[in-house]
């Protein structure tokens, strides 16, 4: 049995088993290594990637789910060596630390800034409840979240 | 002459991996596919339960059947009378859905406060429901305040039963059956729904309480359905506290003091997040916080 994923834009067949996570293929198969398997859990969102543009996390996501979806991971944010807004709001703010937490901050940040562009620090707070910075900067990625938002 | 051993054909064991996970287009295919694979198969709605499995160490089983695009379990239909809530209906969906109704402001709440915002797009209320083994289910007991059915749906025809008894029988429910809808009457009441996780959200709830209560022209209170959640194994009522409540005006204070004399009833359960004692202990400011929310709505 075999799945076609759409991954950054790109289709891919892949042979896994029905309810292999959709994070171990993006890694083991795809070397796509930004979202990072860390709970397995639900609770972390290191491993978060779109879904139809909906932030998703992958380790909870089987294979014959993600089939025929627009999946779209951390590296196929900002095309072109480019930066895109939270990225490069979050460099401009030395936001990161470790950086085992960031893909996953900067994939439910980029679709926030674009679902959201009236948030508040309480928004930005309450969207970031499934996102653990286990490093605990979280004060810098919603300073930098609040430049973004007032940069754009 | 043979060297070591020879290589043995052992038999390999069951994989813990499913062979298939069929997604049934039509509800009528997901109960066919369910009624053909029995005990060997079961539904697969959010995954958020079902992929953490290998987590828990327990195994998957051979065959899902996915309903989460089956277009009947996921519409929530809004009549004059009740509210019909399909089953693959996420934590999210169903909280936009009651935005505007202010007598499901605890159902609201449940679901719009559970979890994280990822989660509540991908859970489902069939599946808050179904999992016998999540005692912090934040549907549950907002439901059991609400008065809701549940509609049992299998190939030969569909059944609707009270929630608590759904509760009471969804470990053994019969292999090839699926919940379809939870159906809640409509009525002039306020609800609320306090839950208390560790941090400010994102975690389990140590313990939830859930209310609802009509209230008359002097504002006493008519009727009270009260509900505990996540201190049990699962989520039941609190008759004595209801029946407390009833007669009076609706304080918040009161309430709470009253709780604190009734909470011996409970048992709480032990885990690595909360001990027992702890779970029974935040009851009475749980009673507290509900009705100030429910007075509010
Ligand atoms: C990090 C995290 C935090 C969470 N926190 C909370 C929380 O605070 N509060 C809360 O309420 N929930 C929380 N959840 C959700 C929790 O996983 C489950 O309660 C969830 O609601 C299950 O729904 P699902 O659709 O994902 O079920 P699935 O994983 O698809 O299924 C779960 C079980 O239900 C069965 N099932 C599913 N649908 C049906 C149906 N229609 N009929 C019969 N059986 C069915 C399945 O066969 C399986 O046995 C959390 C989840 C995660 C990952
Ligand atoms: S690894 Fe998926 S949420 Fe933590
Ligand atoms: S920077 Fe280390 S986990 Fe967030």
């Amino acid at each position: 049995m075999g799945f076609s994923l759409t991954v950054n834009g790109d289709r891919l067949s892949c042979a896994a088993d029905p309810a292999t996570p959709l994070v171990d293929i993006l890694r083991e198969e795809m070397h796509l290594t930004g979202a990072k398997p860390v709970c397995r859990e639900g609770f972390c969102g290191a491993c978060m990637v779109l879904i139809d543009g909906e932030p998703t996390p992958s380790c909870l996501l089987p294979a014959a789910l993600a089939d025929g979806r627009e999946i779209r991971t951390v590296e196929g944010l900002a095309p072109l060596g480019m930066l895109n807004r939270i990225q490069a709001a979050l460099e401009a703010s030395d936001a990161v630390q470790c950086g085992m937490c960031f893909p996953g901050m900067v994939v439910s940040l980029t679709h926030f800034l674009t679902t959201r562009p009236d948030a508040t620090r309480d928004d930005i707070l309450m969207a970031l409840t499934g996102n653990i910075c286990r490093c605990t900067g979280y004060e810098r990625i919603v300073e930098a979240t609040l430049l973004a938002l007032a940069s754009a | 002459m043979m060297l070591g051993s020879p290589i043995e054909n052992i038999p390999v064991g069951p994989r813990d991996a499913p062979a298939s996970i069929y997604l049934a287009p039509s509800l009528a295919a997901a109960l066919g596919a369910l009624s053909e694979y029995g005990a060997a198969g079961a539904p697969l709605a959010g995954g958020t339960w079902i992929m953490r499995s290998p987590i828990r160490h327990e195994p998957l089983r051979t065959h899902y059947v996915a309903i989460g695009r089956i277009a009947e379990l996921t519409a929530v239909r809004i009549g004059s009378d009740a509210i019909e809530i399909g089953a693959a209906v996420t934590h999210a969906a169903l909280a936009t859905a009651l935005a505007d109704l202010p007598e499901f402001a605890g159902l609201a709440a449940a679901a719009g406060g559970s979890a994280n915002p990822a989660i509540r797009a991908m859970a489902t209320i069939g599946g808050n429901l179904a999992t016998s083994e999540f005692s912090a289910a934040d549907c549950v007991p907002a439901l059991l305040c609400l008065d809701a059915d549940v509609e049992i749906s299998g190939r030969d025809g569909r059944e609707r039963i009270g929630l608590a008894h759904f509760l009471a029988i969804r470990s053994t429910l019969a292999p090839g059956r699926l919940v379809t809808r939870i159906i809640v009457p409509r009525a002039e009441r306020n609800t609320a729904h306090a839950r208390l996780p560790l941090r400010r959200a994102g975690d389990y709830p140590v313990a939830i309480v859930s209310l609802s209560v009509r209230v008359d022209a002097a504002d006493r209170v008519q009727a009270a359905r009260i509900a505990v959640g996540s201190v049990e194994p699962s989520a039941r009522r609190w008759p004595r506290l209801e029946a407390a409540l009833i007669g009076h005006p609706l304080d918040a204070a009161a309430a709470a003091r009253r709780a604190a004399e009734l909470t011996d009833e409970f048992i709480g359960r032990d885990s690595v997040d909360a001990p027992a004692w702890y779970r029974v202990s935040v009851l009475p400011g749980l009673v507290r916080r509900a009705a100030i929310a429910a007075l509010g709505s």
